[in-house]
């Protein structure tokens, strides 16, 4: 059975990934599961979808732990715990990321024993609009690792998978995919199925027993204010905004009152400062600010200039 | 005009800092984070939310809140039943003497248009009735955000929803929620969108130095559900109000009264263009008689205020 695991941030396509993919197997004759999973995600959080396919049927359920494929279209997710990019990962599990980075740096950052690849054009748009393209790059570059896939058979599922969308979008998305398919051709069928796990070898997690309590106690009250300022949303940008100082006419309210996230704060003398551990990159602020006092710069290029602190 | 609410006159004297914590799970460009932004940097942190089913009930999952006074979660229809519960809480403690009239908090009711529209209907009709002293916010964003956008009350004629496809999109029309809750005859109802913070501000001052039933519908720009890139939430709320979609208004004192009335008024393509929901009336070819359509509701609707 292949056991395949995409790793994206929500609006780069990673479901619609995997829903292609999905049906490119069934039309090879395979048995299929294809689901992203569904929480708390959204725009910009770490999203989960997975593919199964198997010549025979499938008594496999729920998430994927033991993958033999994993598929990360950002590569900054490989560094957020929540993202789990790594895990069940063994030497016989292929990593395939969207990065700028070689497999050498990738294999001694991680010291991994895996297949290591990166997307032979790493794809990192400067517009919102471009983002779902990853998906299709990472379909089509996996259709091609699996070797099981023929381009006819992805085509006509990214067509399929598509189908609602305008016809100059869905050209796009069938000329990434077919790219990233050639591009990969030295490493085609590189993916091993991975070996049949039945219900006797499960062993459970290290559960934590808690004892029933009174509702007093054991209901999830929350006794301080704003802790959510714990949960660093900044981890979701693609797109980073950069004041220009310089340019900025102190207006005191336009970037600050628009962004949604309350990320931008005015001090008193009327500068504006950007809370990057939170923002998420919407780029409401770069929109509105009258003087254009806001630049973008995608996040990888901003963090590869701090010398890499991220 | 009270002393609070000629506080907020200008630009100048919208809040610098904000009191909602940063690290919700809303999405990036969020139209109803927004506004719930800028209402509780007016309402202040001496408030109780009682949140119904929705895109916001993620707002505070355990441990995190971004709020800095209680959250309570309810039912989708129910939240007005629950805000009901804990004002007469209040009520009892600040009659045993328990709290004092320093420490009465502020309960608002928070839901998006699924419920508000729709299934908390009757919850809300009910406690208008009994002349809740309550807030209400609604996050309009025009349909069931939090489940892929599904079609609701509040879904807009030809909208393209996950349950309304086709080249006419949504077969129905908005519900007029306003219009329904003023006939209840509230101390308050207001329209508001985050795009425009003063009228916002000013209107969440007003509600605030009013007792009993006082409701806000705020427009919430969707980057998912409507299908546009996030950074244009903010043009897209504004081109609701200057193409005449999404009237400001608010019901006071027995009286509607507009409170920024769109001139020039835009033509309403100029708003429907930029969303992929409304792209089916432009490509593959313009479909000109539904076109003309929503621009004549929108004419009929101005055609009736008087100014």
């Amino acid at each position: 059975m292949y056991r395949i695991r995409f790793h994206g941030r929500g609006g780069q396509g990673m479901k619609t990934a995997s829903r292609m993919l999905g049906s490119a197997f069934f039309a090879e004759g395979f048995e299929v599961q294809d689901a992203p999973r569904y929480g708390a995600e959204r725009r910009g959080a770490p999203i989960f979808a997975y593919v199964r396919a198997d010549r025979a049927p499938i008594n496999e359920r729920g998430i994927i732990r033991q993958p033999d494929l994993v598929i990360v279209a950002d590569d900054s997710l490989v560094a957020v715990p929540a993202a789990g990019v790594l895990g069940g990962m063994t030497s016989d599990t292929v990593l395939l990321i969207n990065s700028h980075e070689s497999p050498d740096t990738w294999r001694h950052r991680l010291n991994a024993q895996s297949t290591i690849l990166v997307l032979p054009e790493p794809f990192e748009p400067e517009d919102h609009a471009e983002l779902p393209y990853a998906g299709a790059a990472c379909a089509g570059a996996a259709a091609q690792l699996l070797g099981v896939i023929p381009w006819a058979s992805m085509e006509q599922a990214l067509r399929h998978e598509l189908a609602e969308l305008a016809p100059a979008v869905i050209e796009t998305n069938v000329t990434r995919a077919r790219t990233a398919f050639e591009r990969m051709e030295p490493h085609r069928g590189c993916v091993r199925e991975g070996r049949a796990v039945s219900a006797a070898d499960y062993v459970p997690p290290n559960w934590v027993e808690v004892p029933f309590e009174a509702a007093r106690i054991s209901a999830p009250a929350i006794h301080a204010p704003a802790t959510s300022v714990e949960v660093k949303t900044g981890l979701w940008r693609t797109l980073r905004p950069v004041i220009d100082y310089d340019r900025c006419s102190r207006c005191w309210w336009v970037c600050s009152s628009f962004c949604p996230d309350s990320a931008i704060n005015v001090d008193a003398a009327g500068r504006p400062e950007i809370d990057y551990d939170h923002c998420k990159g919407c780029m409401i602020c770069v929109a509105q600010c009258p003087p254009h006092a806001i630049e973008t710069i995608p996040e990888h290029d901003a963090q590869a200039a701090e010398g890499g602190k991220e | 005009m009270s002393a609070r609410e000629a506080m907020i006159k200008r630009m100048k004297d919208l809040p610098s800092t904000h009191l909602l914590g940063t690290g919700t799970p809303m999405c990036a460009g969020c139209g109803g984070l927004e506004a719930l932004h800028e209402v509780y940097d007016v309402l202040g942190e001496n408030s109780v939310f009682v949140n119904a089913a929705g895109c916001m009930t993620l707002l505070s999952v355990y441990p995190f809140t971004p709020f800095r006074g209680s959250w309570l979660y309810t039912a989708m229809a129910s939240a007005p039943a629950g805000a009901q519960g804990v004002r007469d809480a209040l009520d009892i403690l600040l009659e045993k003497k328990r709290v004092t009239k320093a420490e009465d908090l502020e309960v608002a009711v928070l839901t998006g248009d699924g419920a508000a529209y729709g299934m908390g209907l009757s919850a809300t009709s009910g406690a208008i009735e009994r002349n809740l002293d309550f807030l209400y916010l609604c996050y309009d964003n025009e349909g069931y955000g939090n489940t892929g956008q599904q079609y609701s009350g509040a879904t807009p004629h030809a909208a393209k929803t996950a349950t309304s496809g086709g080249p006419r999109g949504f077969a129905g029309y908005k519900k007029d929620l306003f219009a329904i809750w003023v006939a209840h005859k509230p101390a308050y109802v207001a329209t508001v969108v985050g795009a425009e913070p003063l009228d916002l501000a000013r209107k969440i001052e007003k509600a605030k130095q009013l007792t009993g039933p006082r409701l806000i519908i705020a427009l919430a720009p969707c980057p998912p559900g409507w299908g546009y890139d996030p950074k244009d939430s903010v043009d897209i709320g504004r081109l609701a109000v200057r193409t005449g979609v999404w009237p400001l208004k608010e019901y006071v004192d027995g009286k509607v009264v507009h409170t920024k009335i769109p001139h020039p008024r835009r033509p309403v393509e100029e708003y429907l263009s930029k969303q992929g929901r409304f792209a089916h009336l432009f490509a593959p070819k313009r479909n000109e008689a539904l076109l003309a359509q929503l621009q004549a509701k929108v004419d009929a609707y101005w055609a009736q205020v008087s100014e």
